[in-house]
């Protein structure tokens, strides 16, 4: 039926690697399902970037293919197009199965000693559900009149009829709910997972740190997915069946109108714990592979889960600092202050705790360790930089600026990116049964962190000069053509930004196939995953383990000179 | 399958052990349909903020003046599908008792659902009138807001209706197979409990249209 039972392997090519229930292989089909979708999300920012750089120049090489029209010059609709579906690219077809989907399916059951996933037909739907969303995003780029223009929020009145005609926006709509079921599926599966098929031994306390951020950001997915979810079907009923619940009044036929600013509300109670849906399981991941890198015990465990804890709580109710100048009741607009203020607490102690944990290591500076640091310090960027816009006074005058820009880029998406790429630099030996190149992979890491600094550090300059987000052309205005050196700078960042992705392309590919055959555990660390051979089995684990210690024990002193760690399966010395 | 999920593998090639439900294994699928019920609480909740916060924008509740749904026909599909989920949680909990009368407790099961199915359907029906009576007076989704938020947010409830009658009715089908038994009923349980939400959820829609 479900959890300890081992299914029979199955023989078909389709039961075996395209219907497979199996979590591992959904776990690699979600990895290169969400590498793709960056991918296509990387390019369209590169279309971004030279545009702004370069106004109204042709796009170099594959122009005159995307936009034969205009001979290769991105006109001001298509811009709109491309910033729209490269957010709703990246958070939900990207960051969300590369990181959720791909992580979770894969760490989960190996790191808490289980054979599956506990629901593992629900797993495989939740795949297929999300390719379907998939798809109907990808079909919307190319409906007539081309696929929605109102930014990846959707804002009505730029989203409803009046502002959006054609198709574009009801499929984004529809591909948005369909990759929202996804998620709920998998957020179902992993909760219940994690709290049914922990094996003996395996008490909270002894979790990888991992397991912790991707159990609590399945509990945000099933809470709030579904409110995105509600506001999406009263958009497309708005669209399709001309409801009015987003229509205000005054552009009504008489009656009685909607509310747009409705919508705002729905949107940010689920846009703001999204944001934490992505960075929780990285954090997860930073938090262990520090410790396992560092080659000492991750410091303050306990806090650090405590900390995860009141951060995923928090995150349910700051969601306002993202509507302060839609006119918020100056009670409301001070009480989403505050708490967007008080979350800095609990980060803060994960921060402390991710130094302390590094003070004195014994530091193996491997790539996925060279990731996991980066994110220490580009989250802490863009979390300072966050207590701006968190403050009423200064997010007024920063609001839809380049300063936003760079603050949201630096912490829901290249530290949720650099927490995927640590991820699958550490368990790509287990998946995939080869090692990665660690010195294509060290390039990758300094070719990507440098120039990704530089993007979004220009971004907080120029935005702090004044410069609006979602313009086509900032050099048509008077005023923001003197800032133009700054975009031009940020692009070229940027190009080299995503040059450095096709090392990883190639690093990937080419170890995927061609790499040094994996050891059992390359980076000597004890969690559950790493005790199982590689290739690891159809079942995983033939006993089903027991846990004797936590995941964290390195150079224990009790476990004398000759090694600094141990299996969580194997009793502690003494 | 034992209760303290150690398993040993015997030989090389692991074996289908064809399992009949352990206690465990309904307690996780119980878990899991009540996070799905958790997560489904949240989309209705938001479709509620939202009837709260539109219904603020009309000045007279309900509006004045036009022809509204039916409140009595509104109010006996209340009673009925009530009704229905009591049958179908009679018949989900038949199933649980001790073995015995076998073939007894199956043609209990069966009538008992089989009731709460139709009067499930008799909802479904009163919920098509109640719209047909509306149309009929000229008032579709399209007239104002009231008729927005009426017809928004049944059809919504409605679909919820047709995916729970689509699970009692693969419930009797299986029921029919003898699929089921004190050790085989945790898609029954979990029907019957997708059925009371859905029931719950009209109780608010009800309340908030009609009683409010």
């Amino acid at each position: 039926m479900t959890s300890d039972h081992i299914h029979p392997e199955p023989t078909t090519f389709l039961k075996k690697h395209v219907f497979s229930v199996d979590h591992k292989v959904i776990a690699k089909q979600f990895l290169w399902f969400g590498l793709v979708w960056l991918g296509i999300g990387g390019i369209m920012a590169m279309m971004l970037r030279w545009q702004l750089a370069n106004p109204g120049v042709p796009v170099p090489l594959f122009g005159k293919l995307l936009f034969p029209r205009t001979s290769g010059v991105i006109d001001p609709a298509s811009y709109n197009t491309l910033f729209t579906m490269h957010g709703t690219i990246m958070i939900f077809l990207g960051l969300t199965p590369a990181m959720i989907g791909a992580l979770g399916n894969w760490s989960i059951p190996l790191m808490i000693g289980a054979r599956d996933m506990i629901f593992p037909t629900l797993n495989m739907l939740s795949f297929w559900t999300m390719v379907m969303g998939g798809a109907v995003g990808f079909y919307s780029l190319f409906v007539p009149l081309g696929a929605t223009e109102a930014g990846w929020t959707g804002y009505p009145t730029l989203s409803t009829t009046v502002g959006g005609v054609g198709q574009g926006e009801t499929l984004w709509a529809i591909a948005v709910f369909l990759i929202g079921a996804s998620s709920i599926m998998g957020g179902i599966n992993y909760i219940t997972t994690v709290i049914r098929l922990r094996c003996p031994g395996m008490n909270w306390m002894r979790l990888p740190l991992t397991v912790w951020g991707l159990f609590l950001t399945s509990i945000l997915n099933v809470l709030f997915i579904p409110v995105i979810g509600s506001a999406m079907i009263l958009l497309v009923l708005d669209r399709v069946f001309g409801t009015t619940f987003y229509v205000p009044a005054s552009i009504m036929s008489g009656g009685t109108g909607g509310d747009p600013i409705l919508y705002q509300h729905l949107f940010w109670i689920f846009g703001h714990p999204e944001v934490y849906i992505l960075i929780l399981p990285a954090w997860g991941v930073v938090c262990d592979l520090l410790s396992f890198f560092a080659r000492k015990p991750a410091f303050g465990y306990r806090t650090s889960v405590g900390a995860m804890v009141a951060v995923t709580v928090l995150s349910a109710v700051v969601y306002g600092h993202h509507m302060f100048t839609t006119g918020l009741s100056a009670m409301l607009g001070e009480s989403f202050m505050l708490l967007t203020m008080i979350i800095s607490v609990p980060a803060e102690v994960l921060f402390f705790n991710w130094l302390h944990t590094l003070w004195k290591g014994n530091l193996r500076l491997t790539t996925p360790m060279l990731f996991a640091m980066s994110v220490i310090f580009v989250f802490g960027l863009g979390g300072l930089t966050g207590i701006y816009l968190a403050t009423i006074g200064t997010d007024i005058f920063l609001h839809d600026t380049y300063f936003v820009v760079g603050h949201f880029h630096l912490t829901m998406a290249a530290s949720a990116l650099f927490g995927t790429f640590a991820a699958v630099y550490f368990w790509f030996p287990k998946m995939f049964g080869r090692m990665m190149s660690e010195r294509l992979g060290k390039l990758h890491f300094w070719l990507s962190f440098v120039p990704l600094v530089i993007v979004f550090c220009i971004m907080f300059i120029s935005g702090y000069a004044g410069m609006p987000r979602r313009y086509y052309d900032h050099t048509s205005t008077e005023y923001l053509r003197p800032l133009q050196h700054l975009n031009v700078a940020t692009s070229v960042a940027a190009f080299l930004l995503g040059a450095a992705q096709l090392i990883f392309v190639y690093n990937f590919i080419k170890s995927r196939w061609w790499g040094e055959p994996a050891p059992q555990n390359p980076w000597e660390v004890g969690t559950l995953d790493w005790t199982t051979e590689t290739p690891v089995p159809y079942y995983n684990f033939k006993t089903i383990p027991v846990v004797q210690c936590g995941p964290h024990e390195f150079s224990n002193p009790v476990l004398g000179p000759d090694t600094d760690w141990i299996y969580q399966t194997e009793k502690l010395p003494g | 399958m034992n209760t303290t999920g150690i398993i040993e593998l015997h030989g090389e090639q692991p074996v289908d052990q064809a399992p009949l439900e352990t206690g465990r294994d309904r307690v996780n699928a119980t878990l899991g349909m009540i996070l799905f019920i958790g997560s489904w609480t949240m989309a209705f909740g938001t479709l509620f903020l939202s009837f709260l916060v539109l219904r603020d924008k009309i000045a007279v509740w309900p509006p004045a003046g036009i022809a509204l749904p039916s409140a009595p026909i509104a109010g006996i599909a209340t009673l009925v599908l009530a009704a229905s989920s009591v049958f179908v949680e009679r018949a989900s909990r038949s199933l649980a008792v001790a073995p015995g009368a076998g073939s007894d407790r199956r043609s209990s099961f069966n009538s008992l659902w089989i009731t709460g199915m139709l009067l499930g359907l008799g909802f479904a029906l009163l919920q098509a009138w109640l719209w047909y009576d509306l149309i009929l007076a000229g008032r579709t989704q399209t007239s104002g807001l009231y008729e927005s938020l009426f017809f928004g947010l049944t059809w919504v409830h409605a679909a919820h209706v047709l995916v729970g009658l689509f699970m009692l009715s693969w419930g009797l089908i299986g029921s029919k197979l003898r699929r089921y038994g004190p050790e085989r009923r945790s898609f029954i349980s979990n029907a019957a409990l997708f059925w009371h939400f859905v029931g719950i959820v009209w109780l608010f829609l009800f309340l908030g249209f009609f009683v409010f």
